[in-house]
């Protein structure tokens, strides 16, 4: 079922949802845009640069959360999980995608995040392709595309003057019911957008078929090489939609207990308390986030843990990009010879 | 600084093949337009490989606390890099005897930032050609003055020449004029304390407490950084106000006497915080009060590592 | 108008005589919290800092002469190190006259005293912004 929302009425459209859903959308700030609460006056920035500099994965996994509180008389308070009802408006595939492949984390039958399973559970996700992928964009190298819809419960086609609202799961047909339904033409001309962009990509690359490269080098000089610049700033983790590490600390000042980002990246991160480290350089932290990804993801979820966003390499200070490694890993000896 | 290429290429392939450095560090080609990415080559037939340009924006003397004291390194380097390696030096952090720097004159990096400002996300070609960049954007080629894209501490740089460099490439550059060097500090100066705070909290806000301005930092090296502390927890890791104050409060602080002003951090920045201002206004204090610029040698320490009974005692009449 | 909140780190050797040290141990005003240090060179700008976002108005550092430290230079290096954080708080927004160091002779009985008052008066004088917004730590006992 598809339907058409011309761009004169979104803003009464988004007003619309209020009262019952909390409305949020990418915002221009400075540079970038990010996802925001929209208020009043706030100026919508969908057709701004192509992507928030922060993952909507913010959103249901907050930088900073917290969990409990401790009173003064030593009972510890359970902080309330989010209630709002909320809508995500012009979320972008690849980081939709990411927070469907979140839920095998987070949703897991031996671990069910609460905190997570509210906010997943409260949300309706309005996704929106991309017309014109970037040049950092890789979504179609692994297994999505930019007009993928996993993680959508509508995705947005952009026609113009108007979005062709393809509705994914029942869920949230009640809050298109007010708009026309979308005609035979405007939806080939929807479908046409796609196909240019999806055509508009850079042939896709070997992605899951390098796990076997990967998994038979580990021990191989390519990570020392592939490493090397690295920086370990770890913002390629802090911008990725797909990482989900996570340090839980008693802020002993404020008598709360926290959630906080973290990032394999760091040396501390893998440091235990007997002084050893499983990943004392660099070489092995650079390994770990890649097979992370192209690799252990499979493992535990069939599922390329990547979807492609671009920013770990637009962002990475020292211009270290994720796609040249893979690729480099496909031409890797499948077979090891160990030596002695 | 494109000009220095081919004998920046030259000496690296010197100092491998007759031995005198274990390993070179310099730059090789972009995978992504205007990220030329550091490269670390041990073989004397890499050097043509090498790359050299405005773009080439990090601070190299970031990895001389990663690699090994013996390691015999050579290095290509910038006035700032140069500095921060004396710096190093300074506080035991490497053997400069082992070290051979291959000076480059600086005139400015370039911050890719103002490009895709300018010209959108794609960008796909940037030339550095010494007074203009040839900036191609969706097969549209643009000419640019080099000047519109310097990064804003070059443009305010006051010490472009790497003067203890082993070997130094062409002709030394004019140093920096001083009120240009100070521009950025004095205008927060010259903001009452209200506004001061204001643009302090602004900028600090956007902080999500990702350290890369910490790892982009040469003199950022602490096996244990005051923030991964627990006992005593002094600061918290969350992104609040508190925590995000105390981040940029206290890195500024630690880098009193010891900041060389390059600007990696804020090209580092992931959510384009400016934070030299801070460090400039510790820059200029070291000057005025104590005469001391960092790393202009090895030998003189700085201001905090050492004191003296005549210093004034600004509290007490 | 309550009074302004001031955190004291004091040297431990510097308050030698026996009365300034019991007044200070058990009649210290109760907006005054006071944090004793060995030296006023174990003073690290961390310390400063939690007191000032923990509400501090005003922090004082108290310490012996500077030709009479009991362990020679400390508080000659905490002299130079609070002298620049003074500054460079100033540079956020948050007024130099609210930090303090400030010597003590072992023969100058009511000194401590007599600096607190002074402090606290000043410190009444100031207008409470922007420095207040330093004050971000919430939650539990501050």
């Amino acid at each position: 079922m598809a339907y058409i929302l011309e761009k004169k009425n979104l803003s009464n459209f988004l007003t619309a949802l209020a009262p019952e859903y909390q409305v949020f959308a990418p915002v221009k700030r400075g540079e970038y845009t990010q996802f925001e609460a929209l208020t009043a006056n706030e100026e919508l920035a969908l057709d701004d640069a192509h992507n928030t500099r922060v993952p909507p994965k913010a959103l249901f996994l907050p930088m900073s959360e917290t969990l409990m509180s401790y009173r003064p008389n030593g009972r510890a308070e359970m902080a309330a999980l989010a209630e709002e009802k909320r809508v995500v408006f012009g979320m972008r595939p690849c980081d939709a995608q990411a927070v469907a492949l979140l839920d095998t984390v987070f949703e897991a039958e031996d671990y069910n995040d609460p905190y997570w399973r509210q906010r997943r559970d409260n949300t309706l996700v309005f996704g929106l392709g991309c017309n014109q992928p970037c040049a950092s964009c890789f979504c179609n190298s692994v297994e999505s595309g930019p007009f993928s819809t996993l993680g959508q419960e509508v995705t947005l086609t952009d026609l113009g003057d108007a979005y062709y609202l393809q509705l994914n799961e029942t869920k949230a047909e009640g809050l298109l019911e007010g708009l026309p339904k979308a005609s035979p033409q405007q939806e080939s001309e929807a479908q046409a957008i796609q196909k240019q962009a999806a055509e508009s990509m850079p042939a896709p690359f070997k992605t899951a078929e390098v796990k076997a490269e990967l998994d038979a080098n580990f021990n191989s000089a390519f990570w020392s090489e592939v490493s090397a610049a690295c920086l370990g700033c770890g913002i390629c983790t802090f911008l990725c939609p797909t990482c989900f590490c996570f340090d839980i600390v008693d802020e002993v000042q404020r008598s709360e207990r926290v959630r906080n980002w973290d990032t394999c990246m760091f040396r501390v991160y893998s440091h235990e308390t007997s002084g050893h480290n499983p990943r004392p350089t660099k070489r092995e932290r650079t390994r770990q986030r890649v097979m992370h990804k192209f690799s252990y993801w499979l493992d535990h979820a069939d599922q390329i843990g990547c979807t492609g966003c671009g920013r770990c390499v637009r962002y990475c200070p020292v211009g270290i990009d994720i796609r040249a490694i893979v690729r480099k890993a496909a031409d890797l000896p499948l077979e090891v010879a160990h030596a002695g | 600084m494109s000009q220095a290429l081919d004998q920046v290429k030259t000496e690296a392939c010197r100092l491998l093949s007759e031995g005198l450095v274990d390993v070179f560090v310099g730059y090789k080609a972009a995978d992504i337009p205007m990220h030329p990415q550091p490269a670390f080559i041990s073989k004397a037939d890499e050097a043509d490989a090498l790359v050299y340009d405005g773009f080439c924006a990090n601070n190299l003397a970031t990895y001389l606390p990663q690699l090994t004291r013996s390691t015999k390194i050579g290095m290509v380097v910038r006035g700032c890099e140069a500095r921060a390696v004396n710096i190093l030096a300074l506080e035991n952090q490497h053997s400069r005897e082992n070290l051979f720097l291959v000076g480059v004159p600086c005139t400015g990096v370039l911050d890719w930032r103002k490009l895709t400002a300018r010209f959108g996300e794609n960008v796909s070609a940037a030339v550095d050609e010494g007074d203009t960049l040839q900036v191609t954007v969706d097969g549209k080629t643009q000419q640019l003055p080099r000047a519109e894209a310097l990064h804003a501490s070059c443009q305010r740089c006051q010490h472009p020449n790497p003067t203890w460099a082993d070997l130094m490439i062409g002709e030394p550059l004019p140093e920096g004029d001083p009120e240009r060097v100070w521009a950025q500090a004095d205008e927060q100066i010259g903001k009452t304390k209200a506004e001061r705070y204001a643009w302090f909290a602004h900028e600090a806000e956007r902080c999500i407490r990702c350290y890369a301005c910490r790892e982009a930092c040469p003199m950022c090296y602490c096996a244990e950084c005051f923030v991964d502390h627990i006992t005593p927890r002094w600061t918290e890791s969350t992104t609040s106000p508190a925590g995000q104050h105390a981040w940029h409060i206290t890195r500024a602080f630690h880098q009193t006497g010891r900041c060389v002003d390059c600007g990696a951090c804020e090209r580092a920045c992931p959510m384009d915080i400016k934070m030299t201002y801070l460090t400039d206004k510790l820059n200029q204090d070291m000057q005025v009060k104590y005469g001391f610029v960092a790393g202009m040698d090895i030998e003189t320490q700085a201001p905090f590592a050492t004191f003296s009974l005549d210093d004034k005692d600004r509290f007490v009449e | 108008m309550s009074k302004p909140r001031i955190a004291l780190f004091q040297c431990r050797w510097c308050l030698y005589s026996i009365p300034d040290q019991e007044w200070v141990d058990n009649e210290l005003p109760e907006n005054i919290k006071m944090v004793k240090v060995p030296c006023t060179g174990r003073v690290n700008s961390l310390y400063l800092l939690n007191a000032i976002q923990g509400g501090a108005n005003g922090i004082m550092v108290s310490g012996c002469l500077p030709e009479k430290c009991h362990f020679k230079e400390g508080n000659l290096g905490a002299r130079r190190q609070l002298d620049e954080y003074t500054d460079f708080m100033d540079y956020i927004g948050f007024d130099k006259r609210r930090l303090r160091m400030f010597w003590i002779d072992l023969q100058d009985r009511g000194h401590i005293q007599r600096e607190l008052a002074e402090f606290e008066a000043n410190l009444s004088q100031l207008e409470a912004e922007p420095a207040a917004a330093f004050a971000t730590r919430v939650g539990g006992e501050a």
